[in-house]
């Protein structure tokens, strides 16, 4: 039962958990970096090794604009990667929390909006193994000491190796542990990298990206993606929460 | 696809390991399983293998490598196959770019008629049903080593003098075809089609589905066997306006080598000579591709290898990688040049030689590394640039809100909106914000308790014609609001939230309760007794009014009713309040007002 007078206004959750994550990349040295939602075909598509034909360009999948040329709404976080390199070249250690957009019928687990986070970094001799170090030093240091990580192979037009990331994750309080798959990543291809204007002969690197509602919903138990964009305090008050 | 793995065995001579334990092995070095069963896998074949591994062979070569155990039986490691050629079948192909290959293959003499029982349980253990033995056995070669086939009943197409004529060439605009499985489908220019030569009647859609022309049933005894190769983007997307994904769409669109058809066509008119006999006439093989289908030669170094992955394989341990994957290689100057078969369409630079030796001896055994420092400092400012005003609202109580980008009004109008009412993208908060509070109006004395005027504030991206920018909207004005600038300096504030607790889509019930207590009654007393009587869809008591008079002080209390499973009723309502009013009664002292 509640009744208690409420002085300061709720965080979205999706706030929340960009804090904690944009602090925890912050101490290993990563910048935050910004991107338009409105993309262009070359920095959604081109540039990242996903050509005309390929399927994820397809009309059921993204929002195309009424324009000529016409522009996307950006189906991932990946062309600020392409739009930070291009800008300041390599070295680049970056994170891109964001809005991004399908288009693909809503439920319960699928909304046409949802967040990404994004991760970038390119070096001289950045390997698999320092994505290995991130994720591990990242999931532990959001989720607790316990928390474990696993990589499996996978395939994405922009890395290469490519690998899906799942981290073990209690559910709830004194929950059953389940691997929970919560990222793709990679060492970015190196046409990627050329395409931004990289030197791929002197410069590599990896990046990871993955959705938030999805994880957020095993954390805090939330039974449906759609309550993040409702614009209902039911939701937003839906949480025990502190500041800390 | 469904992998049958009494079907995988016959690959192999040693025998292959359980269901759970195969699992295993190839989700951790290949492809996710979707699903098991004890003599069956559910394998997700990702995109860039779909070339190779959409077929028995295919996956039983990836498990000879994951598990280093030697492929006994591989048809394709056979020299090319050469066939005799016919002068009675003639096949012309418009566009050499969308159709890279076609074979067709004049047999004569067949019997149609049920399959032999070992190959309907092999079909059937593959996920597919049996038919007849002609089309079995090309289902069957199709599963087993990942080649398209069709098969045309030749008395059903026309002849000019001795020749047949199979044209490949694309649709006319309004041309009909009706499918063997019936669905009349009206054709359009990109669409690549099989036709007869001599009548010009449609025979098939390419590399998706055949037609009813030249069905094959029990009258068929002469055959013409299509093996071939077409442009996966081409078959994609046909297959996709004509809303029909099979078996032989899904194989093409992934591009399978344009050498795979000749296997394909030898296996299965070899198959075809067994269980419903006739000859082979001959093969017309029109293959323009033939000089794009020599795989890559790659180059990749030992040094390449451990410095992408930060491992410290050793050359043995990358070589016998190579040699597993029964790739050809040549030792060079620092490292290998290796020849991919000619299946594996997939490999094409370096990093994709890195990416097999990664997998096959796993990420697992690849020790993390912490990154070093970072040449520059990280850089937030203008990320806590914006939760600095995100801080400064929610200090003010207000509580943020996050709305739907698309809008019914807007400059940008998109081409394929999800919502057709809402085909623009947004130029202002104001309007999700206003239908926002008044939502929350409703919702306040549920949620904030009575009295309380909730505040809420956005900060997302809005699309004006001029190009897109970040907004602040506000239910209310607020005077002093900070802009958005760079300021590296804020540290934002951190929460902790709790477990969620899911609202009841029910409306809730509100109901005031007033009583009399004795001087020195404690508000938190009066509330702890309507709790305990109240039951268990009382959600909130709000006290909102207290006054003392003489020796007796007065608490009033609003209570929220709510059910998660309905909507109450007055009358359970008035239940509720009499049990709560009996209660408070019973005390010494006090009066329900």
């Amino acid at each position: 039962m509640q009744g208690r007078d409420i002085q300061t206004g709720r965080p979205h959750p999706i706030s929340v958990a960009v804090r904690d994550i944009a602090d925890i990349f912050g101490r290993m040295g990563f910048s935050v970096a910004h991107g338009p939602e409105l993309e262009d075909e070359w920095h959604n598509f081109d540039a990242l090794n996903i050509p005309a034909d390929h399927p994820a360009r397809d009309m059921q999948d993204t929002f195309w604009t009424k324009e000529t040329p016409p522009r996307v709404l950006r189906t991932h976080t990946s062309p600020v990667q392409i739009r930070y390199m291009e800008k300041y070249g390599a070295p680049a250690r970056i994170i891109v929390p964001g809005k991004v957009f399908r288009n693909e019928a809503t439920d319960a687990t699928h909304e046409a909006q949802f967040y990404q986070n994004e991760g970038l970094v390119v070096g001289e001799d950045i390997t698999f193994a320092h994505l290995k170090g991130t994720l591990d030093t990242f999931f532990r240091e959001y989720l607790g000491p316990a928390a474990r990580v696993r990589f499996r192979p996978s395939y994405f037009s922009f890395t290469e190796p490519s690998v899906e990331v799942d981290v073990w994750f209690a559910k709830g309080a004194g929950g059953k542990g389940a691997w929970l798959e919560v990222m793709g990543a990679g060492m970015v291809h190196p046409s990627v990298l050329k395409n931004a204007g990289i030197d791929a002969k002197k410069y590599q690197g990896f990046a990871f990206g993955g959705g938030l509602e999805r994880f957020l919903m095993v954390k805090y138990e939330i039974p449906d993606i759609r309550l993040f964009y409702s614009g209902d305090i039911r939701f937003l008050y839906g949480f025990d929460e502190k500041e800390i | 696809m469904k992998v049958s793995i009494a079907q995988l065995q016959k690959y192999f001579d040693a025998p292959l390991p359980s269901a759970e334990e195969l699992d295993a092995v190839f989700t951790f070095h290949s492809f996710e399983i979707d699903a098991r069963a004890d003599d069956w896998l559910d394998i997700s074949v990702l995109p860039n293998r779909a070339a190779d591994c959409l077929s028995h062979r295919g996956i039983a070569r990836e498990l000879s490598a994951l598990l280093s155990v030697p492929v006994a039986r591989d048809p394709l490691r056979t020299p090319e196959p050469s066939f005799p050629k016919t002068s009675a079948l003639r096949v012309v192909v418009e566009d050499p770019k969308k159709c890279l290959r076609y074979m067709g293959a004049l047999m004569r003499g067949v019997k149609v008629g049920p399959s032999p029982d070992w190959l309907k349980e092999a079909l059937g253990a593959m996920g597919q049903q049996s038919i007849n033995n002609v089309v079995d056995a090309a289902n069957y070669v199709m599963l087993h080593i990942g080649q398209p086939l069709h098969i045309f009943d030749v008395n059903k197409l026309s002849r000019d003098g001795d020749a047949y004529k199979i044209v490949v060439r694309s649709a006319h605009e309004g041309e009909r075809l009706t499918t063997l499985s019936g669905e009349e489908l009206v054709l359009s220019e990109d669409m690549l089609l099989i036709a007869d030569g001599n009548s010009n009647t449609p025979l098939a859609l390419a590399g998706v589905k055949g037609g009813m022309a030249a069905l094959v049933d029990e009258t068929t005894t002469d055959l013409v066997i299509e093996a071939a190769s077409f442009d996966g983007p081409s078959v994609r997307r046909a297959a996709q306006s004509a809303k029909l994904f099979t078996d032989a769409s899904l194989r093409f669109q992934n591009e399978p080598s344009s050498a795979l058809a000749a296997y394909g066509m030898r296996e299965v008119v070899s198959l075809i000579a067994d269980i419903a006999g006739g000859e082979l006439e001959g093969v017309t093989d029109v293959y323009g591709a033939r000089a794009q289908a020599s795989p890559a030669r790659v180059r990749v170094s030992l040094e390449k290898i451990n410095g992408l992955l930060g491992s410290d394989f050793s050359h043995e341990q990358v070589q016998e990688v190579f040699t597993r994957l029964a790739f050809s290689f040549d030792e060079v100057q620092g490292g290998w040049e290796i020849t991919p078969p000619f299946e594996r369409t997939d490999i094409t630079i370096p990093e994709d030689l890195v990416e097999e030796v990664g997998r096959i001896i796993g990420y697992d055994t690849i020790s993390p590394k912490i990154l070093p420092e970072p040449s520059t400092p990280s850089d937030q400012a203008y990320f806590r640039g914006i939760e600095r005003v995100k801080d400064f609202l929610l200090a003010q109580g207000f509580t943020e809100i996050s709305t739907q980008t698309f809008a019914k009004d807007g400059d940008i109008i998109l081409a394929n909106p999800l919502d057709k009412t809402k085909p623009a993208l947004r130029t202002t908060l104001t309007t999700n914000m206003q239908d926002a509070l008044t939502r929350a109006r409703r919702y306040a004395p549920r949620v904030l308790g009575p009295n309380s005027a909730p505040k809420l504030f956005e900060i997302g991206t809005i699309f004006p014609g001029d190009g897109e920018r970040l907004a602040v909207e506000t239910t209310e004005p607020v005077s002093d609001i900070p802009k958005i600038i760079d300021d590296g300096a804020y540290v934002p504030k951190h929460f902790a939230l709790g477990r969620y607790t899911p609202f009841s889509i029910y409306p809730c019930m509100l109901r005031d309760i007033a009583v009399w207590t004795p001087e020195g009654t404690k508000s938190g007393e009066v509330e702890a007794l309507i709790a305990a009587s109240a039951g268990a869809l009382l959600v909130r008591a709000d006290l909102f009014d207290s006054f003392t008079k003489g020796t007796r002080v007065s608490y009033a209390f609003r209570l929220v009713f709510e059910s998660p499973k309905r909507t109450l009723t007055d009358e359970e309502i008035h239940i509720f309040m009499e049990k709560i009013t009996k209660a408070l009664g019973a005390r010494s002292g006090y009066e329900v007002r």
